[in-house]
């Protein structure tokens, strides 16, 4: 049996004991979309759901992106990857969700593809860790001497441009975008409501795609998702037109790391970065 | 339709040396809305202000805004201006044309364009502002004091005597402070105790101040008038309340531990009391070196203790203190020498520092007041004194650390009294700038004490010379006579740099005060509020500061004193009106607003999964309403909308 069978096995197990016992009212999973490839997010609420839930190498969607979307108090069990796992953690530490309402279900595993384009997701466009950081029952065996490279690989690139030209290679990305908010939609840390982007009392930026409107909102996105970030690649995955959005998010986690040596979604115990203030912070940008 | 007035300001040439200020009155007149405007040369002067009200009166304006300096200094002036000609205070814009403009740039087109562009801005705001009314609350009348040093002790018994109550707060289990370990003080040389004891003593008996010994800061809450302040009692393992202070306890202590009154020169036992003269005369158990804690059992202490007062199971209790003021007293810490190797001081048993010295001539202190090496016996035949160890220099404290030429003067006297042994200066420059202090010098130069005009490079115990051999040799360059010159001495004395205490960040952050570069805390105005800091009712006196001598300690705890007395003497004091709101409609519930707040005002509802804000705490820096991913926070007076108008009437420059 593959690994992935056997995660499956876990996770139907699982969720089956945990809702004929009562412990969730929910289990967060992945269920069966219209073939093999594209499996889809899927809330198992009855023991009967369980049949649905599937797990294979195309289940890439962040499903801590629905716990904010719960009442308060909603026991729920969630089957997080390595990077979903950092999100909750980063939810928790937020505290959009209680750590006691959750049942984590961790998954361990390496080599999963974008649905859109059948490739393996590596360190380019997630934070490329094997194991989630924290959970209650692992339906995998944890996953020893993975090596794939530093999530920050892929900035080098965009470091060595100059001003200017990083400038203008934002701009053209940017030029894509048709605003369907999708990027807003996947990620798991975009849970406000009402967003800065449908404000109308100050009306912040255009909500039609014009370009002045493209940079402002795509700007202050990234900006409010500094040191919160947790790089599941999502936003970049859901994009319709390809833009590298993962690129600037990796690039303010990094500035984030090296400024304050804390990643983001790690440990329950931090305290959001940019909202906590110590001794030893960095000084660096007031200079 | 606002009916609005500009008025700027000259400040006599502050401005209007770089800023074409009629022209910008003219350019202001030109703006819609804009009725008057006019300039003048000191617009704070009486003549200033009644011109300012005359026009309110004639042109009936409703919105006036002032171009002049920072408003920090004159916002609130001009406030009472508008106000007492009918407008309410807060239809009041400032427009900073002198440190944000005039001062910043020597060009004359690009400051008068600059201010232009200001006054623009300011006239969109304006528009907008709304009319706020103050609120006023409660003022606790009681004063914390933190730091039981001369300058501390000096302001509590200050406060004390108008009839305030004061908390003071000491971290250690005596207050006192480092006076209380010098034998004299100059330049006057009366004895140090004799004049700290009696003071000590007072706060001991002021049924005014309640004496928080052996006790830190933990958290502070509130603001101005309204603090709230959690104190971490230590446990002394000692009930103080039983206690008689009958002592048998420390004669049958076996354990040992570090005397930091004596500088660590001599062990104290585990449960001690710091010195004779200690207020409280109580012990405390010092848990690090009892034998009962390392080891579990010993408890002697226990059995002699007819007062039962010993209790090993003592925790630390926690308290929280209401206080309208607080003046902080946290002293300084001197320099570790250690590291400057060149000295020796660790390695070379002869090296001491100022403070050691202070003990050997201490009759209370390890030798009852004899002057003597480390091995406790020999009396030192030649004495160098080392000026600015780590002050005045640049690899270490740029600062003069200012009571080391005279300290070090007063050791010669006292080293030339206890010794016969030749004494040598080696100062930088030698600096007397106080009463009575250069007339010390001159005495001291009369007293056959060798002055050398050079800092020492180097302190060692290697010679090739016989003569020398198992001295201590100083080199240095005598910069009068240019010559390099090596002294060989049996006792070297560094005077080593003042510095900020160790956690004075940890403090600053606590009451959110600012800090100099080097750590030191930062006073609202170098000159005119010396005292006074950023954070309005936390006051600051003494080395805490930057360093000072006894006599400029005991002025700024007296002066302290004062400035929290015109706090809590009123019953009332008016607050900002300029508060933030929720909008609980937009409000996320990310909790940004409640992370960053620093005087918790912003509260979560859990219940409606919103922030709201308690407008007594909010002191409306804004802070939220830019944290606030969703800007669901209005900060009165800087609304999103009052902003950004102003931002649009900026650009169109």
């Amino acid at each position: 049996m593959t690994a992935m069978k056997k995660i499956e096995e876990n996770l139907r197990k699982e969720a089956k004991r945990l809702l004929e016992g009562g412990e969730v009212s929910v289990v967060l999973a992945y269920g069966r979309g219209y073939d093999e490839n594209h499996p889809m997010p899927f809330a198992a609420r009855t023991v009967e759901d369980v049949d649905s839930l599937v797990f294979n190498e195309y289940c890439t969607f962040n499903l801590a992106r629905y716990l904010p979307k719960y009442p308060p108090k909603t026991k729920i069990a969630v089957a997080v990857k390595a990077a979903d796992s950092r999100a909750v953690v980063q939810l928790i530490q937020e505290e959009k969700v209680r750590r006691e309402d959750l049942v984590i279900l961790g998954i361990p595993v390496t080599g999963m593809k974008d649905q859109k384009t059948g490739e393996v997701i590596d360190n380019k466009t997630t934070c490329n860790m094997a194991n989630p950081v924290l959970y209650d029952i692992l339906l995998g065996d944890e996953i020893h001497g993975f090596k794939g490279g530093s999530p920050y690989d892929v900035l080098a690139e965009l470091e060595g441009m100059d001003h200017d030209a990083r400038m203008a290679f934002w701009k053209k990305e940017f030029e894509k975008c048709i605003r369907c908010f999708a990027c807003r939609k996947a990620c798991p840390m975009c849970y406000c409501d009402p967003c800065f982007m449908d404000a109308s009392r100050p009306r912040w930026a255009d909500k039609s795609p014009t370009p002045d409107g493209h940079l402002m909102y795509h700007l202050t996105r990234f900006y409010h998702l500094a040191g919160r970030c947790i790089d599941c690649g999502e936003c970049s995955r859901a994009c319709p037109v390809d833009i590298p959005l993962y690129l600037f998010h990796k690039k303010l986690a990094k500035e984030c790391e090296d400024m304050f040596q804390q990643a983001a979604g790690m440990k329950i115990e931090d305290k959001p970065a940019m909202v906590n203030y110590g001794n030893q912070d960095s000084d660096e940008m007031l200079k | 339709m606002s009916r609005i007035g500009v008025f700027v300001c000259h400040c006599g040439l502050n401005i209007a040396k770089t800023v074409r200020v009629s022209e910008l009155a003219e350019f202001a007149r030109t703006l819609p809305d804009v009725v008057v405007a006019e300039d003048y040369k000191f617009m704070c002067s009486t003549p200033g202000q009644e011109l300012i009200q005359n026009d309110i009166r004639k042109h009936n304006l409703d919105r006036v805004i002032v171009a002049a300096c920072s408003p920090l200094m004159h916002e609130r002036t001009f406030r009472k201006v508008i106000e007492n000609a009918g407008l309410n205070q807060y239809l009041l814009s400032i427009v900073n044309v002198r440190e944000q403009d005039s001062w910043v740039t020597e060009d004359e087109d690009v400051a008068t364009t600059k201010a232009k562009a200001l006054i623009n801005g300011a006239v969109f705001r304006a528009r907008l502002l709304q009319p706020l009314v103050s609120r006023f609350i409660d003022v606790n009348p009681d004063v914390m004091v933190v730091g039981g040093g001369i300058a501390g002790i000096q302001a509590a018994l200050e406060l004390a005597d108008t009839g305030k109550k004061v908390y003071l707060v000491e971290r250690s289990p005596t207050i006192g402070g480092h006076m209380a370990q010098f034998d004299k003080t100059f330049p006057t040389l009366d004895c140090s105790a004799c004049i700290l004891t009696p003071k000590m003593d007072a706060v001991l008996q002021s049924s005014n101040i309640e004496l928080l010994t052996y006790c830190e800061v933990e958290e502070v809450k509130g603001f101005v008038g309204n603090f709230d302040i959690k104190i971490r009692q230590k446990a002394r393992y000692v009930d103080h309340d039983k206690c008689n202070a009958c002592l048998a306890c420390t004669e049958k202590c076996p354990g040992r531990g570090v005397s930091e009154w004596d500088e660590g020169l001599v062990k104290r036992k585990a449960i001690y009391i710091p010195f004779p003269q200690a207020v409280p005369q109580k012990p405390v158990i010092d848990r690090e070196n009892c034998t009962f804690f390392k080891k579990g059992k010993c408890r002697l202490c226990e059995k002699v203790c007819e007062q039962e007062a010993i209790d090993f199971e003592q925790k630390d209790t926690f308290r929280e203190v209401k206080v309208g003021a607080v003046i902080l007293a946290t002293g300084y810490d001197l320099m570790d020498t250690k590291p400057l190797i060149q000295y020796g001081y660790g390695k070379l048993p002869g090296v001491h520092h100022a403070l050691e010295l202070e003990r050997l001539f201490n009759s209370a202190g390890p030798t009852s007041g004899k002057v003597v090496m480390r091995d406790g016996k020999t009396e030192p035949q030649s004495i160098a004194i080392l000026h600015c160890i780590g002050s005045r220099d640049k690899n270490n404290h740029e600062y003069c650390s200012r009571v080391c030429c005279m300290y070090s003067l007063k050791f010669a006297h006292l080293l030339k009294e206890k010794t016969h042994g030749d004494v040598y200066q080696l100062y930088i420059d030698m600096r007397a700038p106080g009463k009575g202090y250069e007339e010390f010098y001159n005495r001291l130069v009369e007293e056959d004490v060798k002055f050398i005009r050079g800092k020492a490079a180097r302190v060692t115990d290697k010679t090739d010379n016989p003569d020398h051999a198992g001295k201590l040799i100083v080199e240095v360059e005598d910069t009068l006579t240019s010559q390099f010159v090596t002294i060989p001495v049996d006792m070297v004395v560094l005077s080593p740099a003042m510095k900020p205490r160790q956690d004075a960040k940890d403090m600053a952050r606590l009451f959110n005060l600012s800090t100099d570069k080097y750590g030191f805390f930062m006073e609202r105005h170098p000159k005119l509020a010396p005292l006074s800091t950023m954070t309005d009712g936390v006051f600051i006196a003494g080395a805490c500061q930057s360093p000072k001598d006894i006599p400029d300690s005991v002025s700024q705890g007296t002066g302290a004193a004062a400035e929290a007395l015109t706090i809590v003497v009123k019953d009332k004091m008016e607050l900002e009106a300029a508060t933030a709101i929720v909008n609980s409609a937009a409000c996320c519930g990310c909790q940004n607003c409640v992370r960053v707040c620093p005087y918790g005002a912003p509260m979560f509802n859990y219940e409606k999964n919103v922030s709201e804000i308690n407008e007594a705490l909010c002191k409306g820096c804004g802070l939220c309403a830019a944290s606030c991913p969703a800007s669901a926070i209005i900060t009165r007076h800087f609304t999103n909308d009052q902003v950004m108008a102003e931002m649009e009437g900026l650009m169109e420059f």
